[in-house]
């Protein structure tokens, strides 16, 4: 079953939270809905988990219009940030609530729970209280009481902002691949690019209440069509057209037609600019920042500051004059 | 994100809901309002109402005029108002002193002295009366042991044991006020050179002086409608709380009663009104990461200290003790031989009044928990115009006196007329009484309560399929039972002590255990009186042992 969302419209009191928002997701997809905090992204997972409603706008699911169909009539599947697990049932109760409040007989919650378990790799866990798991582990109980139900949809509220970094990478992997083996179409909610990226299948990228831009991690990074999509992605360098024609007239030359010559800006990432020491050359190198396998040059190009990212061997001095050179594919052109 | 403004647990009115879950959440804010409007909102309009109703037939000032020239109604008001006075100082100076020495030194037997203050929240407050007089009165300890006859009975007596009654709560305001001080701002003042004494007048006092000013209203407004100690040590000092309940029960007065419960309103009032502005205030001035200053030992200081506040506990104990000695004695201070025959009382109707209490009290502390937990969660989820009458209602109660609710509730249900007649004179009425007296203390204990409530667990049994019922079994329910488990205390133990309001809605067949100890004292009995309180005593210590141990057992994480 798919989701999907039209022109949907949120306000509080004045303030508008989402403007005109269309999405999908599709079977068996996972989608990351991406943006800093305050965008609106907590307000859409609450709006489709029937948490919350719109001031306008379909949600469908598989057809089905889900406007008047109550949160816990919805069967979805939702994990929160902070756990959210009851502290007085045991894990096995609390895996096995969902299917509790629909009267599935005990012997077939006992078989789903160890399943689950299994699943979420927390067999033997069954009879602890969530206060004697550690953050990792509650939030895998999590998982598997969202699970538990065969979700429609599985709704992911930050569900690894709250855990320390070793835990969360693992998880990211872990996560992926339960979403992927079990085929169930899933949203996730986060502010961490590097998650979504790693993560989903698609990237919904949203900013001020607004879908800024939809595509694969790929596009979003490699092809932003927004500022904020490309300084949201990654760093990257923002040209404006003026400054491109200063520095690099024969790329002007490939940008596609059409463009508004003033709000246009071409983004380069970092590591697709290609720094040789030439004593001809025309910029400069200020500094030099060490990161291990590679290494930032913050670069002086004709008065124009540029950030580069390139290999740790070669060696770089304060002052020393370079080469910088980018290639027409390696553009991204935005149109604002 | 919930930056803007709408809280996470609230309901908006499109979401689609199912009907069940919906009229759920709709009786859960309707059912304690409406239950507020007619047992609290009623009797207070109804005592205006009454007030404007002339004893001579017509409508108007009558009642405001006629008190002009009732003489006896404004000598009681004249002593009451210096009585008030004297009590208020002479209270906040010690209750600052027992506060100070708790709070801010390293006084030896601090649990001691905080059990002596809990001491007279067992007791009906006439218990304290009846001690004095057992130990200062005409046949007094003392004055047997000093060979004089001493004479207790009067404004000195009533000053003794209202400020004995007050005491507890005076200091459990400036206690809380003394606490939100910052340990830095000491740390400050010492490094730049101020004495002890100067950082004393310089930051301890500005700090506390809101704690100070509410502690003294609260003071006043419980000395001026308390109404037992007057009864039973007052002799013929007269005070308004007396003369309210004599023009009313003993010369049906009705109007004039009204007036004088209205006036009463207004010290009440004052005081709820500076106690908020003192909170903003206090909330204004001590920041976030603020800490509480942490007492240095100083020998000499603490040692007055010590002594200061182990007299004053020492008092407190030697009074309540005192009552519980006399009731085993034969004839207290003359032949000092154990016996129980004062425990076989001689009023017509015996115990039966305590156990009343005990019913009542009970009924009042189940009824008041499960209304407090309705609307503090239907307040929750149904934010709106109804959610903010009921806010405002729910405020109300602290700042009325025992005294004018237990007339409101005379006014408004002692009729054969109107259906709700039919409550006047059961333990209903009672409990209903005792409860929205003290209504307010149990909505704000819940609402903080309601703070730890977690609102994505809520959220995570709606997707999982649950309904409003699951949300309370398995949310609300669990995080908040020792919230409920301590309301059930408070209102249990108030109601099992309080008389102020209880007075006026006694009859002769349904009676409670506080009044059969002014009974007992009234008629001369002052032994059983004793006997009687001790009762009382024992049983409400004992029950609020018990339900303390439930909530200390209500832990079902093992760890």
């Amino acid at each position: 079953m798919s989701l999907q969302i039209d022109a949907l419209n949120k306000s509080f009191q004045a303030h508008r939270v989402l403007e005109d928002i269309e999405l999908e997701v599709g079977t068996s997809e996972f989608v990351c809905l991406l943006g800093p905090s305050g965008c609106g992204k907590t307000t859409l997972l609450r709006i489709i988990a029937g948490l919350l409603a719109a001031d306008s706008g379909s949600i469908r699911l598989g057809g089905r219009n889900l406007a008047t169909l109550p949160a816990r009539e919805r069967g979805f599947g939702i994990v929160f940030q902070s756990y959210s697990l009851f502290p007085h049932l045991t894990v096995a109760q609390n895996v096995g609530y969902g299917l509790a409040i629909r009267r599935t007989p005990k012997a077939e919650i006992e078989r789903r729970v160890g399943q689950l378990l299994a699943t979420v790799k927390l067999d033997g866990f069954e009879a602890r209280y969530p206060a004697q798991l550690s953050g990792g582990q509650q939030q895998r109980v999590a998982m598997a009481r969202a699970l538990a139900v065969n979700p429609a949809l599985l709704l992911l509220d930050e569900p690894l902002s709250a855990l320390d970094a070793r835990v969360r990478h693992d998880l990211r992997t872990e996560l992926t691949d339960v979403q992927r083996q079990l085929g169930i179409p899933t949203l996730m909610v986060t502010h961490d690019q590097a998650e979504a990226m790693s993560m989903a299948d698609r990237i919904v990228c949203m900013n001020k209440g607004r879908i800024e831009q939809v595509g694969s991690p790929h596009q979003l990074y490699l092809q932003p069509r927004t500022r904020f999509v490309a300084n949201f992605m990654g760093q990257s360098n923002l040209l404006s057209l003026a400054q491109l024609q200063l520095l690099w007239p024969d790329l002007l030359a490939q940008a596609p037609a059409g463009m508004d010559t003033a709000t246009a800006a071409v983004c380069l990432r970092p590591e697709k600019l290609r720094v040789t020491p030439d004593a001809a050359g025309a910029a400069r190198v200020i500094n030099s920042c060490f990161l291990g396998s590679i290494q930032h040059l913050t670069i002086d190009h004709t008065g124009q500051p540029l950030l580069a990212e390139v290999d740790s061997s070669m060696h770089f001095q304060p002052g020393q004059a370079v080469q910088v050179e980018v290639l027409a594919q390696d553009c991204a052109w935005l149109q604002s | 994100m919930n930056a803007q403004g709408a809280p996470m647990s609230a309901l908006s009115p499109h979401l689609p809901l199912a009907a069940a879950d919906r009229w759920l959440l709709r009786a859960c804010l309707g059912l304690p309002l409406v239950a507020m409007l007619f047992f609290f909102g009623m009797p207070m309009l109804s005592i205006v109402w009454r007030s404007l109703l002339q004893d001579e037939g017509g409508f108007g000032l009558g009642n405001y005029l006629a008190l002009m020239d009732a003489p006896g109604v404004w000598r009681a008001m004249r002593n009451s108002l210096g009585l008030g006075a004297a009590v208020t100082v002479l209270t906040v100076l010690l209750g600052f002193v027992l506060a100070y020495g708790l709070e801010r030194t390293c006084m030896r037997g601090k649990r001691w002295v905080a059990v002596s203050l809990a001491l007279p929240m067992l007791a009906p407050s006439l218990v304290l009366g009846l001690g004095l007089i057992f130990l200062l009165g005409r046949n007094g300890l003392v004055g047997k042991l000093l060979g004089t006859q001493l004479n207790v009975y009067g404004f000195t007596g009533l000053l003794l044991a209202d400020i004995l009654y007050a005491l507890p709560q005076a200091v459990l305001i400036i206690r809380a006020a003394l606490r939100h001080g910052d340990a830095r701002q000491y740390d400050a003042a010492e490094v730049l050179g101020a004495t002890r004494w100067r950082q004393f007048v310089d930051i301890t006092l500005p700090h506390a002086g809101y704690g100070l000013i509410s502690a003294a209203f609260v003071v006043f407004t419980i000395t001026i409608t308390d109404f037992g100690n007057a009864v039973v040590i007052g002799g013929d000092f007269s005070v308004l709380a007396t003369e309210i309940y004599n023009q009313v029960n003993g010369q049906m007065k009705f109007g004039l009663g009204s007036v004088v419960g209205i006036l009463l309103l207004a010290p009440a009032a004052l005081s709820i009104w500076i106690e908020h502005v003192a909170t903003k205030r206090q909330s204004r001035l001590s920041g976030e990461a603020s800490q509480p200053p942490l007492p240095q030992p100083h020998t000499a200081s603490d040692f007055g200290f010590t002594l200061a506040c182990g007299a004053l506990a020492a008092s407190m104990v030697a009074v309540i003790v005192t009552v519980v000695a006399v009731s085993f004695i034969r004839l207290w201070p003359y032949k000092l031989e154990f016996t129980l025959k004062h425990y076989d009382i001689t009023l017509s109707d015996g115990y039966r009044p305590l156990w009343t209490s005990v019913e009542v009290s009970l009924l009042a502390a189940l009824f008041g928990a499960l209304m407090l937990f309705m609307l503090a969660f239907g307040v929750r989820k149904l934010p709106g115009r109804l959610a903010n009458l009921a806010k405002l209602l729910s405020a109300l109660p602290v700042g009325v006196p025992g005294l004018v609710l237990g007339l409101a509730y005379v006014f408004t249900f002692n009729t054969a007329s109107l259906p709700w007649g039919v409550l006047y004179g059961t333990p209903v009425l009672l409990a209903l009484c005792n409860f929205y007296h003290f209504h307010t203390q149990g909505y704000v204990t819940m609402m903080t309560g309601m703070r730890n409530v977690p609102t994505q667990l809520e959220d995570a049994i709606t997707v999982l399929g649950g309904g409003t019922v699951r949300v309370l079994m398995d949310v609300y329910l669990p995080a908040l039972r020792t919230t409920l488990l301590s309301v059930m205390v408070f209102i249990f133990m108030q109601s099992m002590v309080t008389l102020s309001a209880v007075i006026f809605l006694v009859t002769p067949a349904m009676s409670v255990g506080a009044v059969s100890v002014m009974r007992l004292d009234e008629a001369g009995f002052t032994s059983q009186a004793a006997a009687f309180s001790t009762c009382i005593m024992a049983l409400v210590g004992g029950l609020s042992l018990l339900l303390h141990g439930l909530r200390g057992r209500a832990r079902p994480i093992p760890v």
